[in-house]
């Protein structure tokens, strides 16, 4: 009962007068284009952002948002959506970043480019993104940007992947810490093994679902829309919650993630 | 956050039935919270040591009143069994009951000690196990135990307070592990310093509280409501967390209490000022 993925609260205005920015909205099973969806249902305007223009704009059309291109690994086009966000509407209010890449290797094989691609993204695009979305929150608000449960439990082939998210969680708190003051909460979601855009492939296998769903507690995969309800209650303005990395992995962090040979 | 009356909120915990112990002190942490649940939609059950203040509460909230000695076994069994029987199930429980002695290591008693770990650790434990049976015959539940900042981080002269938190967040976490299957989810806040009658006194020393304003990256320490916010989201069946220990307390775990020194420098300037006007 409690852990229904399927009864989502209509709208509450819970997000009323907010402007928010999402990156990594590309796709409809992603967990940007769920939040989007959220916070556009709770009344905040909302600018979605990713690399492939055509992408948002179908999505952004389809829930009133705006659509704007943006690569995290280019700072220029960073400042340029906080300003879309100040142009159109005025004020910057939420932000949260979902931009990720997959990079997967073992440590006896990992190559310096795996480990920059991840670094540029995961860690370099994490810390700049909170800049310029802070830079332009002139109220104060939140930002978001997500960890993963590879942050938590170990994920063998995850060093370049989870060594970037978890640099990036510290990056967040020194941010939190630096940037109170000024009324803004930086924190970090760490999904579980969510089925999403980026993860389709693997829930496709059998075997890999199983082995994971052992290891949750709660004994069903996180969805979008539970990444998406934890952010809409970060976003607004009743959680006095900074510098933290929230865990929406069902329980698995308290117990591991499964070995390649379990797969098999 | 304006309480008062059933269900006149967003009623993000229509139908759902909630138990909140540690709500028979006027304006305490479980009072907040409680009224809160009820503002949400939920009816509620309030529990604590006083019978004329839960009376009082739930008179105002349309919930019920059950007595409760939380350092007794039977006492928790009973008042689980009372609320069940009354609400027709529990969805939603919360234990905020603890006693904030402060007392220096040395000095702690093996009395302070096993009377600090009955009401925060034992009475956790007892709890739990009284309310899975219920829960799971429901279907699930949430459970969220009100922990504390310095759980985590130092406080002087704090040692068994600290310490049987930080137990007792060990015993949710194994909930959350264990019986997670059964829709069960567990988890606790941790608030920092706050404004309740259980830091009135501190309150009330000129300088104390702003010794600890420092600690607190948002500029300002927390209240009961921002701890009732947290409680709601955690209850609602939106939430998919478990096992975790949520700091609500405006990112004082990324900084620290004040020392010994800081607050007695913070109290002498407060003296000053006052003595100056």
């Amino acid at each position: 009962m409690s852990i229904s993925a399927s009864t989502r609260g209509a709208g509450q205005g819970r997000l009323a007068g907010k402007t928010a920015v999402i990156m990594g909205a590309s796709d409809e099973r992603s967990m940007g284009y769920a939040t989007a969806r959220r916070f556009r249902a709770e009344g905040a305007n909302v600018i979605i952002a990713a690399r492939r223009q055509e992408a948002i704009e179908a999505l952004a059309h389809r829930i009133g948002a705006r659509a704007v291109p943006c690569d995290i690994v280019n700072e220029d086009s960073l400042s340029a959506l906080a300003q879309v966000a100040l142009d159109d509407f005025g004020r910057l209010d939420c932000a949260v970043n979902y931009a990720g890449i997959e990079v997967q290797s073992s440590i006896l094989d990992i190559t310096a480019e795996e480990l920059r691609r991840s670094s540029d993204v995961h860690f370099v695009g994490t810390a700049l993104f909170i800049k310029h979305m802070a830079r332009a929150m002139a109220q104060g608000g939140s930002i978001l940007t997500a960890s993963s449960l590879t942050v938590l439990a170990q994920a063998p082939g995850h060093a370049a992947y989870a060594g970037a998210k978890g640099g990036a969680d510290i990056v967040v708190r020194v941010a939190a810490n630096e940037l109170g003051e000024k009324g803004i909460r930086v924190n970090s979601i760490a999904p579980g093994f969510t089925k999403s855009a980026m993860t389709e492939a693997y829930f496709e296998m059998e075997a890999i679902r199983r082995a994971f769903l052992k290891e949750m507690p709660l004994g069903r995969f996180p969805t979008v829309e539970d990444i998406a309800e934890v952010a809409l209650w970060l976003s607004s303005d009743e959680a006095f919650v900074t510098g933290q990395c929230i865990d929406v992995t069902a329980g698995q962090a308290l117990r591991r993630v499964p070995l390649a040979s379990e797969f098999a | 956050m304006n309480g008062a009356g059933n269900g006149t909120g967003a009623g993000r915990l229509a139908g759902k039935t909630a138990l909140v112990v540690g709500a028979a002190g006027g304006g305490n942490m479980g009072q907040v919270i409680a009224r809160r649940f009820a503002w949400e939609g939920a009816k509620v059950a309030i529990a604590g040591r006083h019978k004329d203040v839960l009376d009082g509460l739930a008179e105002e909230i349309g919930g019920v009143a059950v007595p409760c000695d939380f350092t007794s076994r039977t006492s928790i069994e009973d008042m689980v069994g009372a609320t069940d029987r009354a609400l027709g199930g529990i969805d939603v429980a919360v234990n905020a009951t603890g006693w904030g002695l402060l007392k220096p290591f040395l000095d702690t008693t093996d009395d302070d000690f096993d009377r600090m770990t009955i009401l925060q650790l034992q009475g956790p434990f007892r709890f739990l196990q009284a309310l899975i049976p219920v829960m799971e015959r429901g279907g699930g539940g949430s459970i969220i135990q009100i922990s504390s900042a310095t759980a985590t981080i130092m406080f002087h002269d704090h040692a068994a307070y600290m310490a049987t938190k930080a137990g007792a967040d060990h015993l949710i976490r194994t909930v959350a592990n264990e019986f997670g299957h059964l829709g069960i989810r567990a988890n606790s806040i941790s608030p920092g310093v706050t404004e309740t009658p259980m830091t009135a006194e501190a309150q009330a020393v000129p300088g104390l509280m702003e010794a600890f304003i420092k600690g607190y990256p948002l500029g300002r320490y927390g209240t009961s409501d921002d701890i009732a916010a947290g409680c709601v989201f955690l209850a609602s069946d939106e939430c998919f967390m478990t096992g975790q220990n949520l700091q609500v307390n405006g990112g004082l775990t990324l900084r620290a209490n004040p020392s010994k020194a800081d607050i007695e420098s913070s109290i002498q300037t407060a003296l000053q000022c006052e003595g100056r006007s």
